[in-house]
């Protein structure tokens, strides 16, 4: 679908047009619902984490700029809800911001990098994405599925741009430590990483 | 050790140890520095073979998360396959709702209370269903005492058991869920109210003439044979089973064969092949049994409910008599009134009704001339097949046909995903077939072998009950199936909901053809229950918490 066509999709369900209503439903549903699952922990979560985003896409549709991309806004809506839903179940085991910040950072070894993709197929990385604490879960997701700016992402956990970096840098490292412990994620890795 | 840099820092020199830091190069790939500053870093892995290896495994890293979480490894779920949307009221669902619940008025009024006031003068006056059904109607007096338990036991597990395929869409009632598992638990493991003797036949079991049991008797064994007393209640599961004493409390039987020649000052309830009543029963008698022969010089000082294929009544009954079966013959006295359901009744010349006589059967009632009858026969014949000239018929039917659209619609509003899962289940005919074939045949064996187990009695009854319920909602899954394909699919629960109608519709209209209908029947109800077993079994498979995706 062009994005002429998607604005006219748009249109129409903006008049409240069923049909079309359902045609982008089934258009991007799975993708929502893939999202929700990287960042959710559970499957029946994801799946309701999917119809309620669609309810508000669909009471928000009016406050939509079409001259945003349509799926960074869909991706946003479904962000602020997974992240909401996570912090109504006060299950964050993120560290604070500030033991963060003061993370060190060394240099990792390429060749160990190197190693660890090579050996991990991508249900090894979904299934350590798994273990990853809330936030780390969904800034690797807003990052490298999503395809979020880190304005977005800002925006998105409520953290200051220039913490994206760390941010992701620490989930990363989080990523690679359970992956090389078999899925169990240490305490916390200081930024060796490998 | 090398000397790193974040990004930030002071820049760093040209020494070839001086290398910048792992972050540095992350927002290097992922475009976030200021072009000063991507001009130095560039500048400094090219001439820097450590960094330029960093960015590259850091860039192939980028690449394999992006992979990683792209895939589309798990299908969306049924469930999702319709948009949400909000309904409106139409006046087609008022009219179908309202002919569900006639419908379901119809049924409870024409069918359920008459049953119960039938049970009801046949001495099974308790209020409650599930006591009536399976509790104080089948078990003897001893059980009242331990009857709420048992009752709780069996709420428990029948709402666990309800709870465990929806459990995802009810996982916030968890906890309730395992309130209730808890408290199953506790009542199963609760001390029994009184005691009782308990007797394992090793294969036999004889109480010989001029001893007694206490208490109440309890015995499991290949023969039985009681000639002696038992003060309480006999409770026996056997092969053979011969009663030639004095029962003070009353018989519960489960036996091939049941021969009753002594007395019993209570009621003689059980489950039979083969039932032989030549003493006395004080009480009732309620019994399920293939044959049934009351001798003439028995007698029952109560009612009788008597389910058989074939049952020749020649004893004395004190009160009312309610039969269903095959064959039905009453040839002795019959304190109060009958009630027959039956293909053949006959009255032989001996028989002494004191009461009406209610029966509908297939064939005429056979009456002797020397039959006394306080009344006429109040017969209803049935006629074979439906009455297609009666406009009641249709009116039946369509009743009918809303009662399981109304089941269907509760289904698709309370539990979405496990409809959409099992329509989709029921894409895949000849699995569901073959799933459904099985179910049909192992559930209610594998029930029935758990009642008798007498500890998994809850569970083997409870699982009879959503077998039954199982097989009721077979044909809205079906129906919906049908609905789907006739229209296509299309998004929205009212959608869903309209596609069902039609479906069921056409199922109903199908099902009334002479043959064709029963045939399309059976094949609904193993279609839907088979898929129904699938999206369970397919539910019970993936783990509830988190997994890997």
């Amino acid at each position: 679908m062009n994005e002429a066509e998607l604005a006219e999709l748009l249109s129409q369900v903006r008049t409240g047009n069923a049909n079309a209503w359902g045609d982008l439903y089934t258009r991007h549903a799975p993708a929502i619902f893939r999202f929700c699952r990287r960042v959710l922990p559970a499957r029946e979560d994801a799946e309701d984490a999917t119809m309620e985003i669609f309810m508000k896409v669909r009471q928000k549709i009016g406050s939509y700029d079409s001259s945003k991309p349509f799926m960074a806004w869909l991706y946003k809506v479904a962000a602020n809800h997974c992240w909401d839903m996570l912090r109504r179940r006060r299950i964050r085991q993120d560290l604070e911001t500030g033991d963060v910040e003061t993370m060190p950072l060394e240099h990792p070894d390429p060749s160990q990098l190197e190693s660890l993709i090579d050996e991990h197929a991508g249900k090894e990385v979904r299934a350590g994405l798994a273990t990853l604490p809330d936030r780390a879960r969904l800034a690797l997701t807003l990052r490298y599925f999503a395809e979020m700016s880190y304005d977005e992402i800002a925006e998105t956990l409520g953290v200051r741009r220039e913490f994206v970096g760390v941010l992701l840098l620490r989930a990363r490292h989080q990523l690679r430590a359970a992956l090389s412990s078999g899925g169990q994620l240490p305490e916390f890795s200081s930024g060796r990483g490998l | 050790m090398n000397a790193f840099h974040r990004d930030g820092n002071p820049p760093f020199g040209d020494a070839p140890n001086d290398h910048f830091d792992e972050m540095t190069g992350l927002l290097l790939l992922e475009g976030q520095l200021d072009d000063a500053r991507v001009r130095e870093v560039s500048a400094h892995a090219g001439s820097c073979t450590a960094c330029r290896q960093l960015l590259q495994v850091l860039q192939n890293e980028n690449i394999w998360l992006r992979k990683a979480l792209a895939a589309e490894e798990e299908p969306v779920p049924a469930r999702l396959v319709f948009a949400p949307q909000r309904g409106q009221s139409h006046w087609g669902w008022i009219a179908a709702l309202g002919l569900g619940f006639g419908g379901a008025y119809t049924f409870w009024t024409g069918f359920v209370e008459p049953w119960f006031d039938q049970a009801g003068q046949a001495g099974f006056s308790q209020g409650s269903l599930l006591t009536m059904l399976f509790f104080t109607g089948a078990l003897w007096k001893g059980w009242d005492a331990m009857r709420t338990t048992m009752e709780l036991l069996a709420a428990g597990t029948l709402v666990v058991l309800g709870m465990w395929p929806l459990r995802r869409q009810w996982r916030r009632f968890a906890p309730v869920a395992f309130v209730i598992s808890a408290l199953a638990l506790f009542v199963t493991l609760a001390p029994s109210s009184s005691a009782a003797e308990i007797h394992h036949g090793d294969p036999n079991y004889v109480l010989p003439a001029g001893q007694q049991s206490a208490t109440d008797l309890i015995v499991t064994a290949n023969y039985t044979r009681i000639d002696g007393d038992v003060n309480g209640d006999l409770i026996v599961f056997s092969n053979s089973v011969t009663v030639n004493g004095h029962i003070k409390g009353d018989i519960l039987a489960f036996a091939q064969e049941l021969r009753m020649n002594g007395t019993v000052e209570g009621n003689l309830r059980g489950g039979c092949h083969s039932l032989i009543l030549n003493g006395s029963v004080a009480k009732n008698v309620s019994v399920w049994t293939q044959n049934f022969d009351m001798d003439s010089k028995a007698t029952v000082g109560g009612t009788a409910m008597v389910g058989s294929n074939d049952a020749e009544l020649d004893g004395h009954i004190a009160g009312d008599l309610l039969a269903f079966g095959n064959s039905i013959t009453i040839d002795g006295p019959l304190g109060g009134g009958a009630r027959v359901r039956a293909h053949q009744l006959t009255i032989g010349s001996d028989a002494d009704i004191k009461g009406n006589t209610d029966y509908n059967g297939w064939r005429q009632p056979q009456i002797s001339q020397g039959a006394k009858l306080a009344s006429p026969i109040h017969a209803t014949i049935q006629r074979p097949g439906p009455n297609y000239s009666s406009p009641r018929f249709y009116w039946h039917e369509t009743l009918f046909w809303g009662a399981v659209f109304i089941f269907g619609l509760l289904t698709l509003l309370t539990a979405p995903g496990f409809f959409f899962d099992v329509v989709a289940a029921s894409k895949r005919i000849g699995t569901s077939l073959g799933w459904g074939a099985l179910v049909l045949i192992v559930t209610p064996v594998a029930a029935v072998a758990a009642i008798f187990t007498i500890v998994g009695a809850g569970v083997g009854i409870a699982a009879l009950l959503w077998y039954v319920i199982a097989l009721f909602a077979a044909q809205i899954f079906v129906g919906a199936w049908l609905g789907e394909t006739l229209l296509g699919s299309a998004a929205g629960i009212g959608a869903a909901a309209g596609r069902l109608a039609l479906g069921l519709a056409v199922i109903r209209v199908v099902s009334i053809v002479p043959i064709v209908g029963a045939l399309v029947q059976v094949v609904v109800i193993v279609w839907g229950l088979g898929a129904l077993a699938r999206a369970v079994h397919g539910r019970m498979r993936h783990p509830m918490a988190t997994a890997a995706v």
